[in-house]
């Protein structure tokens, strides 16, 4: 077997989870509502009918790329870092305070320099776990997990009591940032903001990294054998720090996106748990960084959807995670690959050369 | 005399693809010692793990007894009185040896488990059968070859009539093999039933009734040993004709390439695993390490690579000291390292080949352009070494994982031997491979010997070192206890005697 027709399974696999996943959340819904044609169609068709709905996909989906590459960064390493969410909240602070108290000028400088300061803030916070798991052991799903808890309560403390907006009343958040750090939409009249653009180049740069760089490969084969790495002379402790600074970067990068393209300002408890999407986005992506566009896509659909179905149907959106959470189990399931696969290879037995 | 056990058209598919058998019968008959031979990935493993109902076959049938029998797992198999000795050692080092072989159908008094009873029980085996082993010693302390009676205890203390011996004697002595080969003779005698999985064709003709052969997952024959031969078999297993012994030159050594004073290591645990060491190594010369597995090979190779530091003593490497070097500056200054294990260290099975070909070349500035790789430069070395190496696969894309041993192993070589190395270090090169890919894995290395390399050869199949070295250390206990010149003189048997620490050299005062 090689890489590309384990691909090709890979993607039938994820594509039967999906059909799965929706099947089952179909028939919940017949069960569940008195008019469960409205809500279907409200869930899977509607998203895509009007230019608001589907722009806000798209927008729905920027911030889920950039977690979901922060996952794949540390996954594909063999590190098993928690941290987006919390890298995603520091990143987006430093990038806010950039985007709020430099003056106005060029956007074409303060923009990359807003971009700048986010990428060196969650890369910070991704190296220190880094450094607590290369040098004291420290666990990583442990560190990175409390690291979460740092972040969102010591931005929040920074917005309630430091940087308040006067003006922000109950929500806290900071003031406004300025024109010129503010992401506008792609093109006039649609809603989608060109955070979308940063996100596709984001993907394609991870790729890059991965596949093609000499730092991928280092990232890479110590993620799959990291005895075969040392070996090679890789440094795995260099390494593993080095991933989880990237993906910290990348979360960071999402959660100023968010501000200076969606919010247009950092507001307090604004991520729910976009960190943590970008885990199952990773997933459902394999860890591969082109198809987190498709996977972000779909997630955002399904939540699209299910926000739709509620307003105009009897049909909770709480049945668009009950989705969710299937696809999770379902793309979980090695045990289905690897009985198509087995399926595939009987099929053709005797046909190709025998694997000694 | 009629058939024991049946295994009828059995196929095997594993997820990844692998065709580990493709249509085996197999059948053996009460009181006989029957061997499976093959090359490494014939398809022994996986057709002896189905019937001990470790795997369950794609298709086929299994009669035992003449009824058919559905094996879902080892206890089904011991119900069947079928029973395994594998080939890594399943026991708990902490326990005593009466408590490993009782362990998991322990002799009970109420709710607890009867430790005299088990005492008793293993004391009864051990006498019944002549497989000598103190009850109450820690399996721990004990040496391998005592391990080894205690899996076999294990296995006729649960009732097995029928013993699967996967690769018995890889980690035994020749006086250890000798011994076990008693053992199976007893209990042939007492009207139990051997299957012998193994590769060395020596040790088939001494010991089987029949043989089986498997190749590429398929039944070739099944041959009466009195009527056939060695090289009958080599040639069935491998389907053509092979050589069986090495064909060199005799060593024209040169300059000291790599040269150890006094080294001595403590390992994590504190105990001293290597003791006050030397030995050169010259260039053009191999020079091999005997020796049973644990006696500081590992240890002593991985002090010489960089993966062990704090060790005592010199090492030098053409004049330069090799202490508190790198991992990668070790592999940088012109030394190649084929390691033990190729499936942990040696070769990442997740990746292509290509992949696991560039371990050391992506650093190379000639494999990038600009910021990225030369994908084509990877791809073009790929190809070259898959056609010198006679790496067998349908692409340089496959993953290193959907190949046999031999060939897994192949890369490993391909690699080590392709950057040129004035000191090639190769510990345990053919370890579970087939037979065509051994011979030209010894080729290659007194190749690289003749072209004026320094070998360091360390493996615990004191055949491949006899046949390989020019000269032969042999490691006891974590010392070196002899140097010999290798000579058509030197038996086994000399060799065995400092294997198990029976005789040692004299260390000459200029040593101490």
């Amino acid at each position: 077997m090689n890489q590309r027709s384990a691909v090709y399974l890979d993607l039938l696999g994820i594509l039967l989870a999906i059909v799965a996943a929706l099947v089952i959340g179909i028939f919940v819904i017949f069960l569940v509502s008195d008019e469960p044609v409205a809500a279907l169609q409200a869930l899977l068709i509607e998203p895509f009918t009007t230019l608001f709905s589907f722009g806000s996909i798209l927008n729905r989906m920027i911030p889920l790329v950039f977690t979901g590459l922060a996952i794949v960064v540390v996954f594909q390493s063999g590190v098993f870092s928690m941290g987006a969410e919390g890298q995603l909240y520091i990143g987006a602070l430093t990038g806010a305070l950039v985007a709020v108290y430099l003056p106005e000028m060029s956007p074409w400088i303060h923009i990359p320099l807003v971009v700048l300061a986010s990428l060196i803030g969650g890369a910070l916070y991704g190296f220190l776990p880094g450094v607590l798991k290369a040098y004291f052991k420290a666990d990583e799903i442990v560190s990175t997990l409390m690291f979460n808890f740092i972040a969102t309560l010591f931005v929040s403390y920074l917005l309630n009591y430091v940087f308040k907006a006067p003006d922000s009343g109950g929500f806290a958040r900071l003031p406004f940032v300025q024109e010129s750090a503010k992401l506008g939409p792609i093109f006039d009249g649609f809603p989608t903001h060109a955070g979308f653009l940063l996100a596709l180049l984001a993907a394609l740069a991870v790729y890059l990294l991965l596949y093609k760089t000499k730092t991928g490969y280092e990232l890479r084969t110590v993620g799959k054998n990291p005895l075969f790495a040392e070996y090679g002379g890789i440094k795995p402790k260099k390494v593993l720090i080095l991933s989880i600074a990237i993906s910290g970067a990348l979360a960071g990068l999402g959660g100023t996106v968010e501000v200076i393209g969606l919010h247009g300002t950092l507001k307090d408890n604004f991520s729910a748990g976009l960190g943590f999407d970008g885990i199952i986005v990773s997933l459902l992506a394999r860890n591969h960084p082109i198809a987190v566009l498709l996977s972000a896509f779909f997630y955002a659909y399904l939540q699209v959807g299910g926000q739709i179905m509620q307003a105009n149907s009897d049909v909770p959106r709480d049945l668009a995670i009950i989705i969710q959470a299937l696809l999770v189990i379902f793309v979980s399931s090695q045990a289905i690959f690897a009985y198509l696969k087995q399926r595939k290879l009987m099929s053709s037995r005797g046909g190709e050369r025998v694997a000694k | 005399m009629a058939d024991l056990l049946e295994m009828r058209n059995i196929h095997k598919v594993y997820p990844n693809g692998t065709k580990a058998n493709q249509g085996v019968s197999f059948s053996v008959r009460q009181g006989e010692i029957h061997a499976l031979v093959g090359e490494n990935g014939a398809g022994k493993s996986t057709l002896m793990k189905i019937l001990f109902g470790l795997e369950s076959p794609t298709e086929g049938d299994i009669f035992y007894r003449g009824d058919k029998v559905v094996l879902k797992s080892p206890k089904d198999a011991i119900k069947y009185e079928i029973g395994m000795v594998h080939q890594h050692f399943m026991l708990v080092p902490s326990f005593t040896v009466a408590q490993n072989i009782v362990l998991g159908s322990e002799p009970t008094k109420g709710v607890l488990s009867d430790h005299q009873k088990a005492i008793a029980e293993t004391q009864r085996l051990i006498q019944e059968f002549g497989l000598k082993v103190d009850p109450n010693a820690k399996v721990e302390n004990i040496s391998v070859g005592l391990k080894q009676r205690v899996e076999i205890l294990k296995v006729l203390y649960r009732g097995a009539r029928l013993i699967i011996l996967d690769e018995p004697t890889a980690v035994l002595t020749p006086q250890e093999t000798d011994e076990l080969f008693q053992s199976l003779k007893k209990l042939v005698s007492q009207g139990y039933t051997i299957i012998f999985i193994t590769h060395k064709l020596n040790e088939v003709m001494e010991i089987s009734d029949r043989i089986t052969v498997l190749r590429a997952g398929k039944t070739i024959s099944t041959l009466i040993t009195s009527e056939t031969s060695k090289e009958e078999i080599s040639r069935l297993m491998v389907g053509r004709d092979v050589l069986l012994r090495v064909e060199k030159q005799p060593a024209k050594p040169k300059e000291t390439v790599l040269s150890l004073d006094e080294v001595s290591y403590v390992s994590e645990t504190g105990k001293q695993v290597l003791n006050d060491i030397s030995f050169q190594v010259r260039a053009g010369e191999i020079f091999g390490i005997a020796g049973v597995e644990g006696n500081g090979q590992t240890e002593l190779i991985e002090v010489i690579t960089g993966f062990r530091k704090n060790f005592k003593g010199r090492i030098t490497f053409l004049s330069q000291d090799l202490a508190g070097k790198s991992i990668e500056e070790i592999r940088n200054i012109g030394i190649g390292h084929i390691p033990e294990d190729r499936q942990t260290r040696g070769a990442c099975l997740t990746s292509s080949i290509k992949e696991n070909l560039i371990l050391d070349l992506y650093r190379d500035k000639s494999f990038r352009r600009g910021l990225f790789l030369n994908q084509k430069k990877i791809n073009e070395h790929a190809d070259k070494l898959i056609q010198e190496f006679d790496i067998r696969t349908q692409s340089r894309d496959t993953l290193a994982g959907a190949l046999s041993g031999g060939n897994i192993q192949k890369i490993v070589v391909a690699r080590e031997i392709s950057k040129n190395p004035k000191l090639l270090i190769a510990a345990q090169p053919t370890r579970g491979v087939d037979i065509g890919s051994i011979e030209f894995i010894h080729k290659e290395i007194v190749k690289k010997r003749d072209e004026g390399a320094a070998v360091l050869l360390v493996s615990a199949e004191l055949s491949e070192v006899m046949s390989l070295s020019d000269r032969i250390g042999v490691l006891y206990n974590g010392e070196l206890a002899v140097i010999l010149e290798n000579s058509e003189s030197l038996t086994e048997e000399e060799i065995g005697f400092y294997m198990l620490g029976v005789k040692k050299q004299e260390k000459r005062a200029s040593a101490t």
